[in-house]
Formats: C-alpha cells, sequence, structure tokens
C-alpha cells in the first residue's frame, strides 16, 4: 500500500474516531445534566411532598392524592414512580410509570437518614433508579416516608438529537477531505523525492526494498535510508570508477610526461605543425635555436612569430597536401642576437598510423648544423690552402725545371737562380709536409713522445741556427741570448725542434723589413724558459683568442701577405703541453710579440724517473 | 705584340713566366696582387690576364668579379692559376665570360701552345683544359 492511501486511511479513521468522541462527549455531559436534574428534582419534590400530611398523601381509596398529581404533571421523562410507604416500609400510595415496579428499599430508622437520596436497582436488577425520599408526618407523628425515583440515566440517542449531531457531524467530515489535500501538498515535496529516488534505484539497477504494511510510519524512514543506502552504493560505484578514471588519467599524464621529456631532451628542435598549419608542439629547443619565446609559438602559424623570410616557407613547405614528401634544406640564417647559425630543416609527414593516404601534419626537425657546418668549412679551407701550399712551389719547381730543360739551359746564372729556387721550395714543401704529417698523427693519437736527455744549449744553438740561415732577405737582425750552460732537459728532439722552430718562422715572416728577432733563454732552479721576440706587425687583439686554434689566419691582410696555413702555433702549443710545458704569449698590434713556453724542471726529472 | 699581364704573390712565377713568354715574343707585364693588375688594367687592357686565385690584397676571383662588373666590354681572355680541381671550387666563375682555368702546375710549353692558338684564330683546341 502506497504510503498516501495510507494516509488517507489514518485520515478517515481518526476522523471517525475524533467524531465518536465528540458524541460521546456530549452524550455523556447530557446524562450528567440529567442525573443532576434528576437527584435536584427529586430531592426538592420529596421536601415538599414531606411538608404535607399523610392523608394528603395517602388518602383514602378512590381519592386522588397528591401523588397522582405529580405524575400527571410530571414532565421529566426519566420519572420512574412515586410512592408513599410506611414505616414498616408497606406501600400507601404510588404512582409508576408503566411498566416499572417499585423497587423495596427499606429506610434506616434514624432520624438524620429520614431524607436522603440513593440509587435503588430493580427487583431483577435491570434497572437503577436514584431515589429521593422524605420523612411524611400526621399530627406531628412520623407515619412513613414518601418515595420518588428517577431512571438513572444511562447514553443514549434520541432522534430529537439527529439533526444537531449531522450538523456538528458534517463540518467535520466536510474538513477531512480538506486536511487531506492540504496534507497532501505539504507532502508533495517529500513524494517527489520518493519518486527520484525509486528512478534512481531503477537506473542504478537496483531492486526496490519490500516494505511491510504494517510499519506505516516508519516506511518513509525505510525506504529513505534504504535509498541512501542505494545512493552509497551507487556512491561507492562511481568513486571505484572515478579511481580507476583517475589511475589511467595518471598512467596517461605519466606517458605524456615520458614521450614529452624523450622530445624535450631530443637533441634537435622539433616543431609539429597540424593540418591547419597551426604549430602543435614545439619542444624547448626551437625557441632556443631560433631566437623565440617557447610560449609564443604554440597554436600559431609559423609566419605569425618567424620573421625570417628563409625560415617561414622551411616551416610551412607549401601545403600540407602536396607534403606528402620528406623534405630537408640547409639554411644559413642571422638572429636576432647577430650570431649566425647554420639551420637544417628537416620536413617529415606524419602519417596517421596504418593509414598513409591520411596525414595528421608534418613533423619539422631543426638542427643546428653550424659546427659541423663550421667544420666543414674549415676542412674546405685548409684542403684548399693545403693544395695552393702544396702546388704552388711544386708550380715554381715545374716551371724552372722546364725552362731549365729548354731555353734557360744556357744561361750559367739563369741555371744557379733555377737550382737555388727549386732546393728551396723543396725545403718549403718538406715543412709543410712535416707539419701536417705531425699534426695529422697527433689528432689520432699516434704521436708518443720519444724522450731523450737533450743539452738544451746546443740544442736552442742549433735550432736558432738552422732557421736564421735561409732567411736573411728582408735585411732582419737576428739575437741568440742563451746561458752557456744549462740542464740536460728530458724531451723529444725531434718535436720539440718543430715548435721552436715554428715559433722562429711565425716571427721571422710577420716581421718588418729590418726588424728584429730574438731567441732569449732563461733557467731557474725550477723551471726553463724559453723567449721568442719579434719587432713585427704584432697579434690583433679580436685574433689574439684564436692563434692556437687549428687553420685560424688573422684577416689582417699583413698577415694575409705571408704565406701560412694556420697549423705551426696550433702544432707548437700541443708539443709544449706534451711537455708538460706552457706556452704563452703577449703581443701589441704593429709593435710585436713574444712567445714564451716554460717548461718546469721538476715535470721533467719525474719523466726522467720514471723513464729510467 | 700581343700584350699579357701577369697577377701572382709567387715572384718565381712570375719571373720563369715573364722570361719563357718574352722569349715567345710577347710583350709580359707583371704585378703581385689584384689591386696592382686592376691599376695597370684600367690604365692600359691587356689582350690576355693570366692570375693567380690567392694573392693578398685583392684575391684572383674578386678582381674578375671586378673586372666582369666595371668592363663588361672588355674582349681580352682571362686564365685563372688554380690548384683546385673540383667543380665547386669555380663556381664563381660563370658568370664570368672569356675565362679559363689553369691547372697548376703550369707547363710553360702548354701555356704558350694555348696562346699561340688563341691568337692565330685558327683553331680551337687553346679552348681545352
Amino acid at each position: 500500500m502506497k504510503l498516501n492511501q495510507r494516509f488517507g486511511l489514518i485520515m478517515i479513521v481518526a476522523t471517525l474516531l475524533v467524531m465518536a468522541a465528540t458524541v460521546y462527549i456530549l452524550f455523556d455531559y447530557q446524562r450528567d445534566e440529567r442525573e443532576s436534574l434528576a437527584r435536584a428534582q427529586g430531592l426538592d419534590l420529596v421536601r415538599l411532598l414531606g411538608g404535607m400530611s399523610w392523608d394528603e398523601l395517602a388518602p383514602a381509596p378512590g381519592r386522588q392524592g397528591f401523588l397522582e398529581l405529580l405524575r400527571r404533571g410530571q414532565s421529566n421523562p426519566d420519572f420512574a414512580y412515586g410512592a408513599v410507604v410506611d414505616t414498616a416500609g408497606e406501600v400507601a400510595s404510588e404512582v409508576t410509570r408503566s411498566g416499572v415496579i417499585i423497587p423495596a428499599n427499606k429506610i434506616a430508622d434514624e432520624p438524620a437518614s429520614w431524607l436522603g437520596q440513593q440509587v435503588v436497582a430493580s427487583r431483577n436488577g435491570d434497572t437503577r433508579f436514584i431515589e429521593s425520599h422524605a420523612p411524611v408526618f400526621a399530627d406531628g407523628i412520623h407515619r412513613g416516608f414518601v418515595r420518588l425515583g428517577y431512571f438513572e440515566p444511562r447514553l443514549q440517542l434520541s432522534l430529537s438529537q439527529m439533526p444537531f449531531m449531522a450538523t456538528l457531524m458534517l463540518p467535520i467530515f466536510l474538513l477531512v477531505p480538506l486536511f487531506y489535500f492540504l496534507l497532501r501538498q505539504e507532502i508533495k515535496p517529500l513524494r517527489r523525492i520518493s519518486e527520484r529516488f525509486d528512478h534512481l534505484a531503477e537506473q542504478a539497477g537496483l531492486n526496490h526494498v519490500e516494505l511491510q504494511p504494517s510499519q506505516a510510519l516508519s516506511d518513509f524512514m525505510e525506504q529513505f535510508s534504504s535509498y541512501i543506502e542505494a545512493t552509497q552504493t551507487r556512491i561507492e560505484v562511481l568513486n571505484r570508477e572515478q579511481e580507476s578514471l583517475q589511475m589511467s588519467s595518471k598512467l596517461l599524464t605519466y606517458r605524456n610526461n615520458r614521450i614529452d621529456a624523450i622530445l624535450q631532451n631530443f637533441p634537435d628542435a622539433i616543431v609539429v605543425i597540424d593540418e591547419a598549419g597551426d604549430v602543435s608542439y614545439a619542444n624547448s629547443k626551437v625557441g632556443r635555436l631560433l631566437g623565440i619565446e617557447h610560449g609564443n609559438i604554440i597554436g600559431r602559424k609559423p609566419r605569425e612569430w618567424c620573421s625570417d623570410p628563409k625560415i617561414v616557407p622551411l616551416l610551412t613547405f607549401g601545403d600540407v597536401k602536396s607534403g606528402l614528401q620528406s623534405n630537408q634544406d640547409t639554411v644559413q640564417v642571422r638572429l636576432e642576437d647577430h650570431s649566425e647559425k647554420s639551420l637544417q630543416f628537416s620536413v617529415y609527414p606524419l602519417f596517421v598510423p596504418g593509414d598513409e593516404s591520411r596525414i595528421l601534419g608534418r613533423l619539422v626537425v631543426i638542427r643546428d648544423v653550424s659546427e659541423t657546418h663550421l667544420m666543414r668549412q674549415r676542412q674546405n679551407e685548409f684542403v684548399s690552402h693545403v693544395s695552393h701550399e702544396l702546388k704552388t712551389p711544386l708550380n715554381v719547381m715545374a716551371m724552372y725545371s722546364e725552362s731549365l730543360l729548354t731555353e734557360g739551359a744556357d744561361d750559367e746564372q739563369y741555371r744557379i737562380e733555377a737550382v737555388n729556387v727549386i732546393h728551396d721550395e723543396v725545403e718549403r714543401l718538406s715543412t709543410l709536409i712535416n707539419n701536417l704529417l705531425a699534426i695529422n698523427q697527433y689528432e689520432l693519437g699516434g704521436v708518443v713522445a720519444q724522450r731523450k736527455h737533450v743539452r738544451m744549449h746546443e740544442f736552442l744553438e742549433d735550432t736558432f741556427a738552422n732557421v736564421t740561415r735561409s732567411r736573411a732577405e728582408k735585411g732582419l737582425a737576428f739575437d741568440l741570448e742563451i746561458p752557456r750552460e744549462m740542464s740536460m732537459v728530458y724531451i723529444d728532439k725531434d718535436l720539440f725542434r718543430i715548435a721552436v722552430n715554428n715559433l722562429l718562422t711565425n716571427a721571422i715572416k710577420y716581421s718588418k723589413p729590418g726588424g728584429r728577432v730574438s731567441m732569449t733563454a732563461t733557467e731557474d732552479d725550477e723551471s726553463i724558459e724559453i723567449v721568442v721576440a719579434d719587432e713585427g706587425y704584432g697579434i690583433a687583439e679580436q685574433d689574439q683568442k684564436q692563434v692556437f686554434n687549428k687553420f685560424f689566419r688573422s684577416t689582417d691582410d699583413n698577415i694575409r701577405q705571408q704565406t701560412g696555413h694556420g697549423l705551426g702555433l696550433s702544432l707548437a702549443r700541443q708539443i709544449v703541453l706534451m711537455h708538460h710545458g706552457d706556452l704563452s704569449f703577449s703581443s701589441e698590434l704593429g709593435k710585436g710579440s713574444q712567445f714564451r713556453i716554460k717548461l718546469e724542471k721538476v715535470s721533467t726529472q719525474i719523466m726522467d724517473a720514471a723513464a729510467s | 705584340m700581343k700584350k699579357i699581364l701577369i697577377a701572382d704573390d709567387e715572384p718565381h712565377v712570375l719571373r720563369v713566366l715573364k722570361m719563357s713568354l718574352e722569349k715567345e715574343g710577347y710583350e709580359v707585364a707583371v704585378c703581385a696582387n689584384g689591386m696592382e693588375a686592376l691599376a695597370r688594367i684600367e690604365k692600359q687592357a691587356p689582350d690576355i690576364l693570366i692570375t693567380d686565385i690567392q694573392m693578398p690584397l685583392m684575391t684572383g676571383e674578386e678582381l674578375c668579379r671586378h673586372i666582369e662588373e666595371y668592363m663588361p666590354e672588355r674582349s681580352f681572355l682571362i686564365f685563372v692559376l688554380t690548384s683546385r680541381t673540383e667543380i665547386e671550387h669555380r663556381e664563381w666563375s660563370r658568370s664570368i665570360h672569356n675565362l679559363l682555368f689553369l691547372e697548376k702546375p703550369v707547363s710553360i710549353r702548354n701555356l704558350v701552345d694555348r696562346l699561340d692558338g688563341y691568337f692565330s684564330e685558327t683553331t680551337d683546341s687553346w679552348k681545352v683544359m
């Protein structure tokens, strides 16, 4: 049974109960009224009658007494009987309502209880009477009693009261539907909640909890709690689902992070451009490489964040549909910070996995090939230089020898000149080849210093003489200042000769005509120092950092006029370092340079001990 | 007499070439770099210019470009002495007309033959490298 149906029933029952109670109270009140009326009336009347004489009350037979008068004039419907009895209880006169037999009643002899009232049961005990009695006197002598009995009032409905009852009941009955309607209105929200729960439970696939019809009052609460239980179950299910979703989400985030980390740490810059031509992904290297703020790239078209006319077409490469093939190009770009870079752009189409006809966008990988480019450029320059350096003496030798074979052979002076030139060129070639081989060997790690005990004085004197002998053409002055006595050093004589040789050759090469080239050596307890100084063009400040770089050549015209391949100083430094020494220099543009080799004696001694 | 201008920073090359070509009956002028060569050409255009590439102050390449730009009407032939054979190192010369490369080491005999062929205008063999 539905809750509201029960409510209706309760309402009706309650109404009926109220009505019954009302009727009962009403009837009870009426009965009380009648009883008190009967008591009062009875007592008044017996007093009145008690004041009368015996004869008046109990006349001779055939005469109408006062009792008859009383009966006839009695309007009280509860009047039952009236009797005059003598002191023995014998009835002298009586009036009764039809069907009523006067009950026996022995009134006590004491004068105090002569006047009184009591309830008396009829002879068969069915009916009870309220009897009032008073003494009757004749000529001052107590003769007997007058007794008046009234029916003890009972609850009863008389037809005459029906209209009143109906009038009373009608509004009560009419009010019930009104109350019911109001109540329904009041519990409407509850009903709605209940319906929702029903709906919820249905959706959750839960069984409706069967309720016992007897527990009507707690029905709602039970239903409510069952709905709460159902809701809790549903919430738990949802929570579990959410947890599993969160796990999946965490896993996805982790994977996503991992992929992002891979892409972010990829050595090259990566840009992904979607079908609409917008950048959908870019790792942080893009911004760094192109000098653009990383946040400005995502979700925008390349032309919106890149102003370089050389780069934009490489990022767009026409429209996506035509970009089915990979493409690669390298450009030189000048960035906003004025640094120049060589960037290699590789564009790859991004196909839908398993469906090569559908393109998701393009992947552009940007690689900084500046180093490679620079290296290649340097190598190219080097090869170019070397071939020039090799072919120039070769060319001179070829020409001289060819001319010797033909016309010039007759001329004695020309012949001497040619032979000298050829000899010089051979020496030049030989030096170059030696340097090249040495540097090549050193770079391959194949050079192992062949250390021997060397007399420093002789070594320096010899090297100096060899270099200066054939180079008197500029009118240079040569100075050699070395102590007569110098310690023995433990060095690779051949390698060390190359180092000193290169310093001396440079000093001569970059001297101004008529200048001075000197080599001085000093020795103290700890070290030996060899200084090669010139009064030449000097090294410009911007070049000073690079003079030891392989293949480096100054752009200074005075320096450029001299042949060279940018290897001499690099090689000299490597050799000195190999001997645990230090090669430094000081130079002033236009005034000359001093190159300083410092050899720690300790290190050479340690080497000595280690070797022996 | 046909005038030949030689630009090279290597004095020995200049000396041998000058001597050899003069013996063959050419009027030879020499200079040590591109700048000097340009100054001479502006005064009097030679019939042949022989130039090295690597020279101080102005390289052979710069000299040729300059000539091409400022003397588009010039008629003289340019021989460029080169030590590199790769095509990529000759790319720059595409835009310059009447230019031939002479690979080092240069044979004087070969050079004289080509010069003679060029001036005699009877054969095209001088064009062949």
